[in-house]
């Protein structure tokens, strides 16, 4: 660890990313969500008769499902929803190449760092900026060998076929009320498929960009990993500070055949006026594997629990979930894993730091379906609490029906212990180093999971913050 | 896929839960037999019943819409219309006239301090060793407490810890109790052995509704076991009970309760304690009878230095269902609470446990623990867990743990490999997981009580 620093050092607290650029954009709809925004965002994208027929069923679906009442503080939400925009298109096209990428966008995603990972590290880059994605590209190599990376309405355009085949079995509209939200008014993500024993030895990655006061993003991604392939995609989340409120409700399906592995990475840094609700869910078929790395540092409030619906024997889920909530901030967040064949195995693993007022829920279902013979599952919470405002929850539901199972669930909520703050202050240590350190120590466990790729994206969003310069 | 999941949000729909019309209203439950049942009694309790009433029509009959009701559907377990208000028989203070199933419990009680009988929720019988009554403690029927100790019921009777308004059965319960237990133990007195209540419910297709409340005074102690039974019913029984437990500064407080209902019954009990400064309030809670069980457990720890230790043990076997809601409050800081439910299932049964700590903002220096054990004996079981944390203050320590698992193969093969025949084995296996519940309360009598039904269960799977 460098010298001096402290746990406010660490820059968990700050938000560097709150910049705000110029506001353009060649359409947008009117405040609200109305029939005739599904429509004209279905328009926009010139799209086929049944997706938009597929939107306005799922408004409709939006319509009847009531406003949730458990997980966080959402009284706020339908006046929310009423004041913003749900639809932003910034720039006539995507580009695949960045220099063609209008000036003020570009600079934006470079201040964030993208086109420099990009050369580096990454396989494929996509960058979506409000509703759009800008830009997309993939490495020549990976498209030789049939791997597609594109945004989402791409995928629809060029791949009809695989596109229909999946686009809503995952997630159906149906699933709740946010998912039928996103179906109904879904735009821009990533459309993946990795073809048949591909393995991508670098990640494909995505950033989010919101720069539009009172706007919401409805991202939408679908991804096919095939037989005996391997992949790892990575998203990133930021946003300007204003002080209304925004709104982020994605909906990311994927589906893991046989044999194949997939690790889904977060990064969710938005800024603390962003409503996060996000549905993210896997089936995994066959001896695949799914793994969730989630890490919630921003947002105002953050609803979402990765899903692994472990279906064909053999498979396996994990769920690595990491949340910081600072002053103001709730994260409603954890995992979900679904026992529904033999000799599945899961694993949830969630940390949680909560500071100041900032408040950490972990909700969670572990469901063993019965058939699932000799199904495993462990899951384990541990929450650290800084001042005596901070607040943590811990909510699981543990559903087995089968008696040839083994399910365990283990839960721990601590404070940063005086002996071991005394323990390094004896050694010389602030007392504001000496948390820093134990608090990098509690996420220690989850932080060396991540592959180096992505360290270097979370060194970007937290130690960069450190120093007090972005760009 | 497309199941109700945790997540869904559909599960608490506020428009659905808004009652109309008053639910539960029947034929025998009704605003006449509350008026009719307190017509004699006392203005105060005649308007705490009444009180009761009101919330009890008020109150929407709980749906699987909410949280603490999601795994036990009502509308697929109880139907109170069809239940009778049961014939109200003095029964003659005569052991040998009780029922067989009542004094075979009796008969296997070990010494105590006190004894009382109670059928269809008349009490008929007390007794108190006399130099215990030469020092104050009472103990007596509610009935008889409403001349004799007045004072003692106005002040605790539904008021601080069950009143009406804690829920649907709560507040009938409230307005509709015919007997139940007072037991109150003076400044410092101790009582070494403790005191038995044996209950039991001779007829189907009824309600009974009893309460139980005991009020230990400073530096007090005692210990209550609450044993209630029956034979099978032909027709839907309800039994509904409500207890309340006061521990004072530095009273040590035991209360079990041994549930051995027969089939047929729909066993409800809402039991709430409260821990002042430096008191120990313990509880266990044994399931094994009825059809359906529904235990809710409030433990209030609300002195520093309160601590309270939550035990229970289940064993289901065909289609038997136990729920049991049990929450642990720390509302002063320095308190403790340690809970340990285990519990065994067989053929169709099914267990919920959902279990919440929650210690309040001023709470610092809880400890606080929570664990739920759950053995699957069969493929038709089915076991949900629910440990549920809402911390509200930083310095604490507080766990959870839950595991659903099925027998232990390496425990019964090592018996096995010792000459064991495969059921002898997992009989042992099965008593020792739910032995150490039981191996944590060593109350005389009890434990071998309570393993005398766990192997009566076993010998039938």
């Amino acid at each position: 660890m460098p010298e001096n620093e402290t746990l406010h050092d660490l820059g968990l607290d700050e938000y560097k990313y709150g910049f705000v650029d110029e506001e353009k954009h060649v359409f947008r709809t009117k405040p609200g969500l109305t029939e005739e925004v599904v429509r004209q965002i279905s328009a926009q994208k010139d799209e086929p008769e049944w997706m938009l027929e597929f939107r306005l069923k799922a408004l409709g679906i939006y319509y009847s499902k009531p406003m949730p009442t458990w997980g966080g503080n959402l009284s706020d939400l339908e006046r929310v929803l009423g004041e913003i925009y749900f639809y932003v298109r910034p720039q006539d096209k995507m580009e695949h190449s960045w220099d063609d990428v209008p000036e003020d966008i570009k600079t934006t995603f470079e201040r964030l760092g993208i086109p420099e990972a990009e050369q580096k590290i990454l396989a494929g880059v996509g960058a979506q900026y409000e509703s759009e994605m800008v830009y997309h590209s993939l490495k020549k190599e990976w498209e030789d060998k049939g791997v597609i990376f594109d945004s989402i309405e791409e995928g629809l355009k060029n791949h009809p076929e695989l596109f229909r085949k999946y686009f809503g079995t995952v997630i159906p509209s149906q699933d709740n009320k946010f998912a039928a939200m996103n179906s109904a008014v879904w735009s821009g993500g990533s459309f993946v498929y990795i073809p048949k024993g591909v393995e991508l030895g670098t990640p494909l990655q995505a950033y989010f960009r919101v720069n539009q006061e009172r706007m919401g993003q409805f991202e939408r991604t679908l991804i096919i990993a095939d037989e005996g392939s391997h992949a790892h995609y990575i998203e990133g989340c930021t946003a300007p500070v204003y002080s209304t409120e925004s709104f982020h409700s994605g909906v990311i399906e994927i589906i893991v055949h046989k044999n194949a592995r997939f690790r889904y990475t977060t990064i969710q840094n938005w800024s603390n006026n962003m409503y996060n609700l996000v549905t993210q869910r896997a089936l995994v078929h066959e001896n695949a594997s799914m793994e969730w790395l989630d890490g919630n540092l921003g947002s105002k409030l953050t609803m979402k629990y990765p899903s692994c619906f472990l279906v064909g024997e053999g498979a396996h889920g994990e769920i690595l979930s990491i949340a910081y909530a600072g002053n103001g901030q709730h994260h409603d967040t954890g995992g979900k894993v679904v026992h529904a064949a033999p000799r599945t195995t899961s694993s949830i693993v969630s940390k949680s730091i909560s500071r100041g007022t900032g408040r950490s829920s972990y909700r969670g279902l572990c469901k063993i379906y019965e058939g699932a013979k000799h199904a495993k599952s462990n899951v384990e919470c541990d929450a650290l609490l800084i001042n005596d405002t901070s607040r943590t929850d811990t909510y699981p539901y543990i559903e087995v029906d089968e008696r040839d199972a083994n399910v365990g669930h283990e839960a721990t909520v601590s404070k940063v212990g005086d002996e071991q703050l005394f323990y390094l202050m004896s050694r010389g240590m602030s007392e504001e180093e000496a948390m820093a350190l134990i608090v990098r120590g509690f996420i220690e466990p989850i932080a060396k999971e991540l592959p180096l790729e992505y360290a270097v994206e979370l060194n970007r969003l937290i130690d960069l913050e450190m120093e007090g310069s972005v760009g | 896929m497309n199941e109700t999941t945790a997540m869904d949000p559909t599960i608490l729909d506020p428009e659905n839960t808004t009652a109309t019309a008053p639910e539960g209203v029947t034929d025998t439950l009704n605003r006449e037999k509350v008026e009719a049942y307190s017509a004699p009694e006392p203005a105060w309790l005649k308007e705490r019943r009444m009180h009761a009433w009101e919330v009890y029509e008020q109150t929407p009959m709980p749906t699987t819409r909410l949280e603490e009701w999601r795994y036990t559907d009502l509308k697929e377990k109880l139907d109170l219309d069809t239940l009778a208000w049961p014939e109200v028989t003095e029964c003659a203070d005569d052991f040998g006239a009780c029922p067989e199933g009542l004094q075979e419990a009796m008969r296997a009680d070990r010494a105590a301090s006190g004894h009382v009988w109670e059928i269809d929720g008349i009490v008929f019988h007390i007794d108190l060793e006399d130099d215990l009554a030469e020092k104050g403690v009472v103990l007596t029927s509610l009935r008889r407490a409403v001349d004799s100790h007045p004072q003692i019921l106005k002040e605790y009777l539904a008021t601080e810890a069950v009143p009406p308004e804690s829920g649907k059965f709560e507040a009938l319960n409230g307005a509709l109790w015919t007997d139940g237990i007072l037991l109150f133990v003076p400044r410092g007195v101790r009582l070494d052995l403790p005191v038995r209540v044996t209950r039991w419910a001779s007829q189907a297709g009824v309600s009974i509704f009893s309460r139980t409340l005991i009020v230990a005074e400073p530096g007090s102690q005692v210990s209550l076991v609450d044993e209630i039974l029956s034979d099978d019913f032909d027709a839907q029984t309800f039994v509904s009970d409500a207890v309340e437990v006061m521990a004072k500064d530095g009273a040590q407080v035991q209360y079990v309760s041994l549930q051995r209902l027969g089939r047929g019954a729909f066993y409800q009990s809402s039991q709430r304690t409260l821990a002042q400064r430096d008191s120990t309030l313990d509880t266990l809670n044994v399931s094994m009878g009825a059809s359906t069980a529904r235990v809710d457990l409030n433990a209030r720890l609300l002195g520093p230095g309160a601590n309270s230790d939550m035990l229970g043990l289940y064993f289901g076997d065909d289609n038997q269902h136990f729920h049991h809601n049990t929450s642990q409050d720390h509302v002063a800081p320095n308190t403790s609470s340690d809970l340990l439910y285990k519990g065994a299932l067989d053929h169709n049964s099914r267990s919920v446990f959902r279990g919440i700590i929650k210690v309040h903002p001023k709470a610092q220096k809880t400890d606080a623990y929570q664990t739920n054990r759950n053995l699957l004996l069969s493929d038709d079981a089915r076991a949900d867990s629910l440990p549920n944390l809402e911390i509200q203050a930083d310095d604490v320590r507080c766990s959870h743990g839950a595991t659903v698992g099925q027998l232990d193969a390496e425990s019964r093969f090592y018996l096995m490999s010792r000459g064991l025949t495969r059921e002898q084995a997992e009989r042992l296996v099965v008593l020792g997981f739910l032995g150490e519940v039981l191996s944590r309360l060593p109350l005389g009598g009890v434990v071998e009580k309570v393993t005398n039904v766990i192997e009566e269960k076993l010998r039938q799977v």
